[in-house]
């Protein structure tokens, strides 16, 4: 995958620098000496609890609110150097409620900026046809009118309503908050894969602190009168909060979604008490005596055959009976490497064991305990899902 | 009820309600009426829409003048037809179209402006966000978004005021304009039922017509609604 | 023929052509005698406050009825989409041959039925959209709560909806009043006759006369009808029909 937010690092696409915005009449300002910068070609969301500014702060990017003090660059451009016209023509803007126009068809609604922008017929209707593919959508739909489609697929529509200009940035003011939490996920996945063929700037603002952790690279936290708390990556996020407010907005439960955030990649190799079928019954009870454990584990060709009971290892050892052809039985559990932290957890709960066994790609990988899993999430240099650091 | 009915006159209604020959005869003298009457509802349709879209623009980007032009076009709604037809005919005389024409604008104002303003209103607030974003000039906007997503609105308060416009036309046949009113008073002072029922029956039928054609030009303009909403995921 | 049914008219007013407004008005034979004022008043409001009554009559109950057993959604809409167009005057025209014919004489059934189908639509309307916008959760409530389905129906729905249908009969009312004056020129008499003798008679102040007297009615009716409202009804009830939209003029 492309690592494209640190292959160029220190590649500014978007630039706060003390932006203030206050309403007539609002004891406060909405959003209070702003400064902050987002990489090219990464996801930030904004995140925070309602009034806190983020709706605000997206808003201001593409002038649909003027601030009141600072300034705002986009690529190193100040946003109020050209019309709001001409700055809005280069970013795509998607809102919760979509806003398709209903008096036109799916593939005019995509078509509006590059009309806009004087595009011809078959260049547009090209890029039509590529955005539907790209954002998953039935080509049939293309001459439906918007009341024709599901909220989903509406909200793929408005994605692809914004790319279709290929605009540099992508604002997204709670996207996905008008859909169900199964398509609210799959719609989610999907814009992480379309990310890595994309690769755009995108602002994300949301309150869901799930939608923040699964979807960004970067998550700006912010309180009331649009300050940061704390500017850090999800993992960060839930392992060092920086203040109280953090703590508590993120949850209790930081511990358990930093779980969810980790493959079982990330741990380091931990043989177990696992052997070749090969190895000598020493061999065997000595791994057995290091790990504490009633079990006994035998790979065949590298490939894990099955767990075997202590008692029956020894009693082949006193009657002759090889290694390999003690009884053993099946593993109930077992992930993958790229299976999250949180499933492997789930596993060993749930199945009665209290290792599971990795497999990678059929061959012995490895086994996880709870033990590893504590262990891991308290030390600082871990992996994330997606195995970037 | 005071006025006793005149026994010549119910000897007279032997005169049957229509009798068709007079139809055929004096079919001219129908046409003209039918013309006329088309002409000042027209007439008066035209000049109610100008200065309803004049008002409702000025009471969509005022908000306050909004409660004091619905008070104002319902008071004027409210005005009794003779009434206002005879009050404005030493003003222009009998003999000028605008008589009538400007009475019959003044009554279509309340429907029109309630309407050209609800059809505006109701543009979801999501899709002018979406279009601004968009960079769509505020012009373009109301040009391609919101006046199309308003026309259905706009066109049922066209179609009521067009036909209640029909029928107040008949009315203004006392001050001598009213196309197929006419024909109603001249069969009356006849005692000749034919060309009564003539334009009476053909001002309701002229209603209903113009209601269907609008319908259907309602009907071309907003595909859109006709389709209905597929249950696919 | 035609110079006798005109001249045969009991109603002709005779009236000096060049006297003014004012002595006209306040000459008290103006007012008295069967071509007086208030004859042709009291004439005029009989035939309303009938028209009224029996449009009352008819429209309520079967509205609310069908309003609370949620039939008939398909022509009340439609009936919205024809409610400011009923042609009276064409009516009334169209019924008044019919009238004769029968031996009834011009009056009252063309200029009433014309008036009653011009009354029906708004208080039908409006009491079915009362009783048809009831928030279910109270009609609910009053069932889960042991009301019969009649005491539903009055108790609690009628309560809720008397202010929207008050507002329907007050637009029925005044509506008929300004209707009403066309009746003059259909061989009838009330107070449009003012305006028809003096069209005439070519006597202005016949007409203005008239359009006072007919103007004034439509606005006393209003008047009378915003009073009325205020008295009958609690003003919980006023204010709660006011927040679910009571939007008639």
């Amino acid at each position: 995958m492309e690592q494209s937010g640190w292959s160029q690092m220190g590649d500014v696409a978007i630039r706060l620098e003390n932006v203030t915005k206050s309403f007539d009449g609002a004891s406060g300002a909405a959003v209070d000496n702003l400064s902050l910068d987002i990489e090219n070609g990464s996801i930030i969301a904004l995140l925070g609890p309602s009034g806190c500014g983020k709706t605000t702060t997206l808003r201001m990017i593409n002038r649909l609110i003027e601030p009141t003090s600072g300034k705002i660059e986009i690529n190193g451009v100040d946003v109020m150097s050209q019309s709001p016209q001409e700055l809005r023509r280069g970013i795509g803007y998607v809102i919760q409620q979509v806003g398709l126009f209903p008096h036109r068809t799916i593939a005019s609604n995509i078509a509006t900026v590059p009309k806009m922008l004087g595009w011809d017929k078959s260049r547009s209707a090209e890029r039509v046809e590529e955005l539907t593919t790209l954002v998953g959508l039935d080509h049939e739909m293309l001459d439906r009118y918007p009341d024709e489609l599901s909220g989903g697929q509406q909200q793929r529509v408005g994605v692809a309503r914004a790319l279709a200009a290929d605009p540099p940035v992508l604002l997204m003011d709670e996207p996905f908050g008008a859909v169900d939490p199964i398509v609210r996920g799959r719609l989610q996945d999907e814009l992480l894969a379309l990310q890595t063929q994309v690769s755009k700037t995108i602002v994300l603002v949301t309150h869901d602190v799930d939608e923040a952790l699964r979807v960004a690279d970067k998550i700006a936290l912010m309180n009331v009168g649009g300050v940061i708390e704390q500017l850090a990556t999800p993992d960060e996020l839930m392992r060092a909060p920086a203040n109280d407010f953090v703590r508590s907005f993120v949850g209790e439960d930081r511990g358990l979604r930093r779980l969810a955030l980790n493959a079982v990649s990330a741990l380091r190799f931990h043989q177990g008490p696992v052997v070749s079928a090969d190895a000598t019954f020493d061999e065997a009870e000595h791994a057995m005596a290091l790990e504490g454990s009633d079990w006994l584990g035998i790979t065949i060709d590298e490939i894990f055959a099955g767990w075997a009971r202590a008692d029956d290892v020894r009693a082949a050892r006193a009657n002759g009976t090889e290694l390999r052809d003690v009884e053993r039985f099946e593993p109930i559990a077992q992930v993958e490497p790229t299976s999250t932290l949180r499933a492997a957890m789930e596993l060993i709960m749930s199945s009665n064991s209290s290792v599971a066994v990795i497999n990678d790609g059929g061959r012995f990988g490895g086994v996880i305990t709870l033990e590893d899993i504590r262990r891991a999430l308290s030390s600082a240099d871990i992996e994330t899902a997606d195995g970037t650091a | 009820m005071s006025s006793a009915p005149i026994p010549s006159l119910i000897a007279e209604a032997t005169n049957p309600i229509i009798r068709w020959e007079w139809v055929v005869e004096e079919w001219d003298q129908v046409w003209d009426a039918i013309v006329e009457h088309l002409i000042l509802t027209m007439l008066a349709m035209l000049m109610g829409l100008v200065v309803s879209a004049i008002l409702a623009a000025i009471a969509l980007r005022f908000r306050w003048t909004m409660t004091p032009i619905t008070a104002t076009t319902s008071l004027i709604y409210t005005l009794p037809s003779v009434a206002l037809f005879a009050l404005l005919a030493p003003v222009f005389g009998n003999l000028s179209r605008w008589t009538a024409v400007l009475p019959l604008a003044a009554y279509t104002l309340l429907i029109l402006v309630t309407n050209i303003v609800a059809g505006f209103q109701a543009v979801p607030a999501s899709v002018r966000d979406a279009a601004d974003g968009m960079g769509m000039s505020p012009m373009r906007r109301v040009w391609s978004v919101d006046l199309p997503l308003a026309v259905p609105y706009i066109l049922t308060g066209i179609r009521i005021a067009a036909v209640s416009t029909v029928g107040l036309v008949t009315v203004a046949a006392i001050i001598g304009q009213g196309g197929l009113g006419r024909l109603i008073f001249s069969g009356l002072r006849r005692a000749f039922w034919t060309p009564m029922t003539v334009g009476a029956s053909l001002s309701i039928a002229l209603a209903l017509v113009i209601d269907a054609l609008i319908i259907l030009v309602g009907l071309w303009l907003v595909p859109w609604q006709r389709r209905r909403k597929a249950a696919t995921r | 023929m035609i110079g006798a049914m005109a001249a045969a008219r009991p109603s002709q007013t005779a009236v000096p052509r060049d006297i003014g407004f004012f002595e006209w008005f306040f000459d008290p034979d103006t007012w008295t005698g069967p071509d007086g004022i208030l004859a042709s008043l009291v004439d005029t409001v009989v035939l309303c406050a009938a028209v009224t009554l029996v449009a009352v009559a008819v429209s309520v109950p079967t509205a609310a009825l069908l309003a609370h057993l949620r039939r008939a959604e398909v022509s009340s809409t439609w009936l919205v989409s024809i409610s400011r167009a009923v042609p009276t005057f064409a009516i009334a025209a169209l019924l008044v041959p019919w009238s004769l014919e029968r031996g009834w004489g011009f009056e009252p059934w063309p200029i009433f039925i014309a008036l009653f189908l011009l009354a029906v639509v708004p208080i039908y309307l409006n009491t079915y959209t009362a009783i048809r916008q009831q928030p279910e959760g109270t009609v609910e409530a009053a069932r889960a709560l042991g009301y019969s389905e009649r005491s539903i129906l009055t108790k609690v729905e009628f309560a809720l909806a008397s202010s929207l249908i008050l507002a329907g009969i007050r637009v029925a009312a005044i509506q008929v009043v300004a209707t009403e004056p066309i009746r003059a020129f259909l061989g009838g008499d009330g107070l449009g006759r003012y305006v028809r003798d003096g069209f005439g008679q070519n006597n202005n102040t016949l007409v203005i006369g008239g359009i006072v007297l007919i103007g004034g009615l439509a606005a006393l009716t209003g008047l009378t009808f915003v009073a009325l409202e205020r008295l009958v009804l609690p003003n919980g009830v006023r204010r709660l029909a006011r927040q679910q939209g009571d939007k008639t003029p």
